[in-house]
């Protein structure tokens, strides 16, 4: 297999509703952003370079278009290349790097844009006269359409089943400690020019917003976004031809599918596909699963509820089962009033999806570049420390979260370390 | 193009219908309008019993045979929803939890009933059980659960029954 390195990076703002813009002019303005980022990271190439794409779009009726991906290629002007199309729920921008990263390093294409995109907010409920439930409808078809779906199940009922699940188990998290993680996320995406939902707030803030799901509230819950998220990958040989500056080398890509049902589940307060794609997403990069916290610089994690970042410290690898509560109530107490960029393991600098908003396909293509940023040491006023030139980033969705993916990157620094 | 940005939409609905058959599956939504039973499969070589049925085992890759489950059982998790999906936005606050029915080894995912709907009403742990509407047509909206002590009240409803466990 051949290395693969990101070289060009272009997320366009994350934003409740693009008027002036449709999917596929907002998937040719990431390109354009990333086709820019790798020329002034040293390459000269155009969209013409570009061998082959992945297109990470999860669902079909928040476009109102069947193979979106046909008609996203047409206006990125790649005809008569390979274009290839992922769909996996939440966790579709992980797993679109990943198969990104097989094209690549098999040798099938040298240079690969790797691009995400969703525009949800075309959807439009004529009964209550906003878009909200008419995207939650869209999703909901994701459950089982016979089984789970006539029973109103949906996003928010879906994750809070695993965190109650878990609450039940370990007495964690509490509402409390689920409120940090948004205070926290939301606080960050105030240094995030990108973000849609920068917002100073408090622990009382959050307890007291509208319940959604029970114990979930408002302000628990990611907002649902517009945006494309697009990756220029390499080749080790092409990175050394195109002369690139800031190569951010991808060291490990793992996905696993557990059991979409729930209840199938012989413990229903964990989430096995994080555990399965983290352990060999960092063993493919040769890191120590339990070691894990002391090996990278930032993690990019997938909130798309705060409860379930918090579930996600433990499936990670970054504390003990049953540990992440206390975690955060001590990194949220030690860093007081944010940003919470510093401390023993910075989670979501950029404000993940709480802070930036969850724009579905091009989500998890957004949270690897913002770890690609940071290892490159660019990533703005949300700048980490760089010590071990190690960041990962982390997706999942599907029913019941079934799917999840796991990045690991490293800078040129962080390479020769591992 | 200093020109001053218009935007354009327009009103769709897409809308698709259907006549799916549920294949081997079908003996359970049978048993369910018909006789009021909830029909599980047991693998013959584990002897896993699947809740929602499967009439091949995903574990061995051998098949299972129907068998009757008990119409009680245990909440295993549980939420109430107080906002939601376009098509049950009328239907807040409701419950849903998984459900483990006694002698099953899988949770199911169900409607909670409750004249009283808090969350500690239906916690994990409580017992429920199933009740039925008169009026069955073979889907999974033909029961739902009721916390065991409200069973006699709900069943005492004109809409709805009890089964025969």
């Amino acid at each position: 297999m051949q290395k693969v390195a990101i070289i060009g990076i272009g997320i366009t703002p994350f934003k409740a509703r693009y008027l002036d813009k449709t999917y596929f002019e907002l998937a040719y303005d990431a390109t354009k952003l990333a086709l820019e980022d790798a020329n002034k990271n040293g390459a000269d190439i155009s969209h013409k370079n570009i061998q082959s794409t992945v297109y990470g779009i999860y669902n079909e009726l928040f476009e109102r278009q069947f193979m979106p991906d046909i008609f996203t290629n047409s206006y990125l002007g790649m005809n008569n290349k390979p274009g290839t199309r992922i769909a996996t729920g939440g966790a579709t921008g992980g797993y679109t790097v990943r198969m990104a990263y097989a094209e690549v390093a098999s040798g099938l294409s040298d240079l690969c844009l790797c691009i995400g995109l969703e525009k949800c907010n075309d959807c439009y409920d004529e009964q209550t006269g906003v878009t909200t439930p008419e995207v939650l409808n869209a999703i909901a078809y994701s459950a089982d359409m016979t089984y789970e779906y006539p029973m109103g199940m949906m996003a928010a009922s879906s994750y809070v089943s695993m965190v109650n699940a878990h609450y039940e188990e370990f007495g964690n998290p509490t509402e409390e400690q689920m409120a940090y993680v948004s205070v926290k996320n939301h606080g960050n995406a105030m240094n995030n020019p990108k973000a849609q939902s920068p917002m100073k707030i408090t622990v009382e803030d959050v307890m007291n917003s509208r319940i959604i799901c029970y114990p979930f509230k408002m302000l628990d819950c990611c907002l649902y976004s517009e945006a494309s998220a697009a990756l220029i990958l390499a080749s080790e040989e092409k990175v050394r031809e195109l002369k690139i500056e800031k190569p951010v080398w991808i060291t490990g890509v793992a996905a696993a599918n557990t059991d979409c049902f729930i209840g199938n589940r012989e413990d229903m307060g964990r989430l096995y596909s994080n555990i399965y794609a983290a352990k060999a997403a960092y063993k493919m990069a040769g890191l120590d699963y339990n070691r894990i916290k002391s090996l990278i610089d930032l993690a990019e994690l997938h909130d798309a509820f705060s409860g379930q970042e918090v579930i996600s410290y433990e499936e990670l690898g970054f504390v003990p089962f049953g540990e992440g509560g206390s975690w955060i109530e001590k990194t949220f107490e030690k860093s007081g009033e944010g940003p919470w960029i510093e401390g023993e393991l910075p989670c979501c600098p950029s404000g993940g999806l709480i802070g930036c908003g969850h724009a579905v396909g091009a989500t998890g293509i957004m949270s690897t570049g913002e770890a690609a940023l940071q290892l490159r040491g660019e990533a703005g006023k949300h700048q980490v420390t760089i010590e071990k030139g190690r960041a990962i980033s982390h997706s999942i969705g599907g029913p019941g979260a079934a799917y999840a993916a796991v990045i690991v990157m490293a800078n040129e620094e962080g390479l020769k370390q591992t | 193009m200093s020109e001053e940005f218009l935007s354009h939409e327009i009103r769709d609905k897409i809308a698709i219908s259907y006549k799916y058959t549920m294949g081997g599956q079908s003996k359970f939504f049978i048993e369910l309008m018909n006789n009021k039973k909830l029909l599980g499969t047991k693998c013959t070589k584990c002897g896993k019993i699947w809740m929602p049925p499967r009439i091949n085992c995903s574990d061995c890759y051998t098949p299972a045979n129907w068998v009757e489950l008990k119409q009680t059982g245990t909440i295993e998790v549980s939420t109430i929803v107080w906002y939601t999906t376009s098509a049950f936005i009328k239907a807040i606050p409701y419950g849903i939890g998984f459900i483990k029915l006694d002698g099953a080894e899988t949770a199911l995912l169900q409607g909670i009933f409750s004249e009283n709907l808090v969350p500690s009403k239906i916690k994990k742990g409580k017992k429920v059980r199933a009740v039925f509407n008169k009026d069955r047509v073979g889907k999974m909206t033909d029961f739902f659960f009721v916390p065991e002590d409200e069973y006699e009240n709900w069943i005492s409803k004109s809409e709805y029954e009890g089964g025969e466990s």
